[in-house]
């Protein structure tokens, strides 16, 4: 398999001296799932919005599905962004307009400038989001607004809203960082679905460790901007997760990983 | 031993030394608090010199204020129209309404474009700064005094109090919808952005969905105060409407209980504007 996305030697700096990424290298292959872990503030958030361009890198090549991502002109931009769904801890949802206008915002990138913003969708993208959303369990919810759903269901629209793009791949940041185990679990599935059966490559932000050596297919671990670990999560001992938390902390996250599992 | 009487020595005079000579100040004297005992101390001071060097030439206080109850009676207890008719009141009535709804609505539909380059969120900040500090500036002078200025090249009338009226509610709206945009979370935005939507596409989509019923709220407030300003109108700029039959009432024919008639024709109005407004406000709470 060919690798849908590279990251070679991607740096970003904010102000003059605030290192947020250095050196990122990594590839990823078509359908694959890959969870990003490591402590808060290490730029794991920055990584994914780099790879979109949601935050420009300061220097290094990031190549999407053979296209340099850095070298875009704003339009060439907004075409690739809708091959690339995103997924955010808080859902980022319009919570006064209903669950199918949410998921149909994923084809704005699609439509005219104009058909976009007087919300004028084909008869065909509106049985597409009703399709994803029977898939995702949200066919009782359709109508309602979003504010009146759970975190869980929030979180099935933003998958939607993103799913309707037919991207090549879904950022993920931190998607169950706000939700209750069950839910998790509901979400992580549904992701884990959606790289096995759609072929869509899935990189996920994770804050919990357990979560993530169950579902990936490669781990990489970031510390201080670094990539510090790269590879099968089966491969990973404690000793890579002290360097990945930069603490003695590699067995308490173990223990409280099969605590929240449970 | 010596150790411990020097102690008690020391201690005893330290309690000696701190109680009899200063009380304990729960409020500490700072500089704000003596600006503002200065300030108040130089209001009472003018007050109190007003009140003694004031001419009421023959004027009796007592038999003053006895006249302007008197007065204040007739105008409200016998209220009647004696130089123009009922539907011509409610007539000019509807006119002063229609130069109130026409201003907001010019002000509404301008400000929604304004302000969506002067919320910092949805603009740039020299763009955003520039916008807002014009309509701070507009803001700051008063309505009438822009429609007095508008007289000068429209002249004295309707045109000069709908031009100024629209400029002054352009400058209030566009505050009060951009404040309601910057309010939207970021994230709904970055959402939007990382899936390739445009800049307009946004705001019409997740921008104004979500602030429509601030907006509908402000929108209608403004409303209201177009309507005070309109009656104003009338009298000032001569742009007609019930407030030129209250001018003339008071002014020209000096008729207290047709002024009486034509302010519980305003006050109605105006009760009538509140219960609606409150019970649009009601459905959007609901619906939206």
């Amino acid at each position: 398999m060919t690798a849908l996305l590279e990251v070679a030697h991607v740096s970003k700096k904010f102000g003059n001296d605030t290192k947020a990424l250095s050196d990122v290298n990594f590839s990823v292959r078509e359908g694959e799932f890959v969870s990003i872990i490591g402590p808060s503030g290490a730029g794991k958030s920055t990584l994914l919005r780099c790879i979109n361009r949601m935050i420009d890198a300061s220097s290094g090549e990031i190549n999407f599905d053979n296209v340099n991502i850095l070298s875009l002109n704003k339009r060439e931009l907004k075409k690739t962004r809708t091959k690339i769904g995103m997924i955010f801890q808080h859902y980022n949802l319009v919570n006064r307009l209903t669950v199918i206008e949410n998921t149909l915002h994923g084809r704005l990138g699609f439509k005219t400038t104009f058909a976009g913003m007087l919300g004028i969708y084909t008869e065909e993208e509106k049985q597409q989001a009703i399709k994803i959303l029977n898939v995702l369990g949200l066919n009782e919810q359709i109508f309602k607004r979003s504010d009146q759903l759970s975190g869980g269901q929030k979180q099935r629209v933003g998958i939607a809203r993103a799913l309707i793009q037919n991207p090549r791949m879904l950022l993920c940041d931190e998607p169950i960082a706000s939700l209750d185990p069950s839910s998790s679990k509901v979400i992580m599935d549904h992701l884990k679905n959606i790289s096995v059966k759609m072929g869509i490559t899935v990189l996920v932000n994770l804050h919990q460790v357990d979560v993530a050596l169950k579902y990936s297919d490669t781990i990489i671990g970031i510390n201080g901007g670094q990539v510090v670990y790269n590879g099968s999560p089966k491969n990973i001992t404690p000793d890579d997760i002290h360097r990945i938390y930069g603490s003695e902390a590699g067995k308490l996250i173990f223990d409280m990983g099969e605590i929240h599992a449970g | 031993m010596e150790a411990d009487e020097k102690i008690e020595k020391i201690s005893s005079q330290t309690l000696i030394s701190n109680s009899p000579s200063k009380r304990i100040r729960i409020r500490p004297l700072t500089k704000a608090s003596l600006v503002l005992r200065g300030t108040l101390v130089v209001l009472v001071l003018l007050t109190a010199y007003t009140f003694y060097t004031i001419d009421v030439k023959d004027v009796n206080f007592v038999q003053g204020m006895i006249g302007t109850a008197k007065n204040v009676k007739v105008m409200f207890l016998e209220p009647h129209l004696s130089h123009f008719s009922f539907s011509h009141a409610l007539y000019q009535v509807m006119i002063t309404l229609g130069l109130a709804f026409l201003t907001t609505v010019f002000g509404a539909i301008i400000a929604v474009f304004l302000s969506l380059f002067a919320a910092q969120n949805l603009s740039s900040k020299r763009v955003s700064v520039v916008i807002k500090g014009f309509a701070a500036f507009i803001r700051a002078v008063p309505t009438v005094l822009w429609v007095l200025i508008f007289a000068v090249a429209a002249g004295l009338g309707s045109v000069a109090a709908v031009i100024g009226m629209t400029f002054h509610s352009i400058s209030y709206l566009i505050k009060a919808y951009s404040e309601s945009f910057e309010e939207l979370d970021k994230g709904v935005i970055e959402a939007l952005q990382a899936s390739g939507a445009s800049w307009w596409q946004i705001v019409f989509q997740a921008v104004i969905p979500s602030s429509i019923s601030y907006m509908i709220s402000w929108t209608f407030m403004r409303f209201e105060i177009n309507f005070a300003v309109a009656v104003a109108m009338g009298a000032a700029a001569g742009a007609g409407g019930i407030g030129f039959d209250m001018f003339m009432a008071s002014s020209f024919y000096y008729d207290i209980r047709e002024i009486g008639a034509v302010t519980y024709f305003i006050l109605v109005i105006a009760i009538l504007l509140e219960v609606l407004a409150t019970q649009i406000k009601k459905r959007l709470k609901v619906n939206i």
